[in-house]
């Protein structure tokens, strides 16, 4: 195999190995794969400034959706209402440990590493404080794509209030807004964040620097 | 159409950065990682992550999943009970909501992943540009089979009144949990690009044949 091909002139289907040359685009366009459909990059709009403000609200959308309260309920006079933070707690409390730590991870504790990594991200490319960190962040980053499970859980508060608002006194409190708000704020940045951008730039400033 | 494996290149799954491939694993120049050409015995980590979420699927179905708890009386409802009683209450919407994340999706995804592995290994009906959409819409499914955890924890949250009504979770929850999180490992380890390589691996042998035949034959003569 010749191993000498200039790799800086090619992209690759990360979908079906397809090669290509590196498309040249502008802003807001997207190259697609002829064989396969899946994009293989794409050049978003103001990505830096968009994922900042974003993530920026989401962050501070996040401590009012954790810990206000999302729902109450009227039953037979007694009253009772929940916040996501409670939810943990209770379910800790009558021992069910691993919905728990589940409910923990996927709807807290990874939308908010995430909002904060594309936080920090974006942070450091809106005022030019480039680390080579940044490179091994950026990759870790990559390993929670999967695992926010916001728009699960909040299809699972709508659920939930259906079954409820038969037998019960249904109220719905300020925390299920801030949630809602947390949820468009954490999709967006995470859809604003343009990765091919942010890749290129580092390889280019790190290579540039002779930095490793 | 050239691959990148035909001409000794690998893509970074991190960073989608090219490679020039020197050793596996590959250390990525970009993101300094370390990965393979292809997913690492993608297909047997498949097949082992589907089949364990097949097993913890039996007994997500018959232990019950939710227990209300009404002036000190348990009743107890597995998944397809619960929609039932969804059913004769009239909720039709959330019945089929349910039914369709925590029964028809992980059935759908474990069947079409094993549908997957077995045409990537064998070749038979491989039709990869079909066939990597449908992985596509396989992964992005994944995930929305955790509404039915995510109801009932919030279940056993709001509906805490004491002695008056409680809620409890039933120990079918994490079998499903268990399921759930499997099959999204299953689709993390499948590899699309080996439908890719079974289709031209084919193609090639295919036009092979008739011209090495057509060689030996102008030989023989």
């Amino acid at each position: 195999m010749n191993n000498n091909i200039n790799t800086t002139n090619f992209v690759a289907c990360p979908q079906c190995d397809a090669l290509y040359d590196k498309p040249h685009l502008k802003q807001g366009q997207l190259a697609k794969c002829h064989r396969c459909g899946s994009t293989l990059i794409e050049r978003k709009v103001d990505s830096i400034n968009r994922s900042f403000y974003w993530s920026l609200a989401g962050l501070i959308f996040m401590l009012p959706a954790i810990l206000l309260p999302i729902m109450g309920v009227t039953l037979a006079g007694q009253f009772h209402q929940a916040s996501l933070f409670d939810c943990i707690l209770v379910l800790i409390d009558r021992g069910f440990f691993m919905i728990a730590c589940l409910v923990f991870l996927f709807a807290i504790a990874v939308p908010i590493v995430r909002l904060s990594g594309a936080l920090y991200l974006s942070y450091c490319f809106k005022f030019n404080r480039l680390k080579p960190s940044l490179l091994s962040f950026f990759r870790a980053y990559h390993h929670l794509d999967h695992w926010a499970m916001l728009n699960v859980f909040m299809l699972g508060i709508v659920v939930s209030m259906y079954k409820l608002i038969d037998d019960t006194e249904l109220s719905v409190n300020l925390g299920l807004m801030a949630f809602i708000f947390w949820l468009i704020c954490s999709t967006m940045s995470a859809a604003a964040l343009d990765q091919d951008y942010i890749w290129d730039k580092l390889e280019r400033y790190f290579s540039n620097k002779g930095v490793r | 159409m050239k691959t990148a494996k035909q001409l000794g290149l690998t893509v970074c799954p991190k960073c989608h950065k090219l490679n020039n491939l020197d050793k596996e694993p590959q250390h990525c120049s970009r993101c300094q990682g370390k990965f393979y050409q292809r997913k690492r015995n993608s297909l047997q980590y498949t097949l082992a992550w589907n089949l364990a979420a097949l097993i913890a699927f039996i007994p997500a179905n018959f232990y019950p999943i939710m227990i209300v708890y009404q002036l000190g009386i348990g009743s107890e409802a597995t998944i397809l009970s619960g929609i039932g009683e969804l059913i004769d209450h009239g909720l039709y919407p959330i019945a089929i909501i349910i039914f369709t994340a925590s029964i028809i999706v992980p059935l759908f995804k474990i069947t079409g992943l094993f549908v997957l592995v077995y045409k990537a290994h064998t070749g038979v009906r491989l039709k990869p540009d079909k066939n990597s959409k449908f992985y596509h819409v396989l992964s992005l499914l994944g995930p929305w089979s955790m509404l039915d955890v995510f109801v009932v924890a919030l279940m056993v949250t709001v509906v805490e009144l004491g002695f008056v009504t409680s809620v409890a979770a039933g120990a079918a929850i994490n079998y499903f949990t268990i399921t759930v999180i499997f099959t999204m490992f299953a689709a993390n380890s499948f590899d699309p690009r080996l439908l890719w390589d079974k289709k031209l691996g084919n193609k090639n042998s295919m036009t092979q044949v008739p011209l090495l035949s057509e060689k030996s034959f102008r030989n023989e003569g």
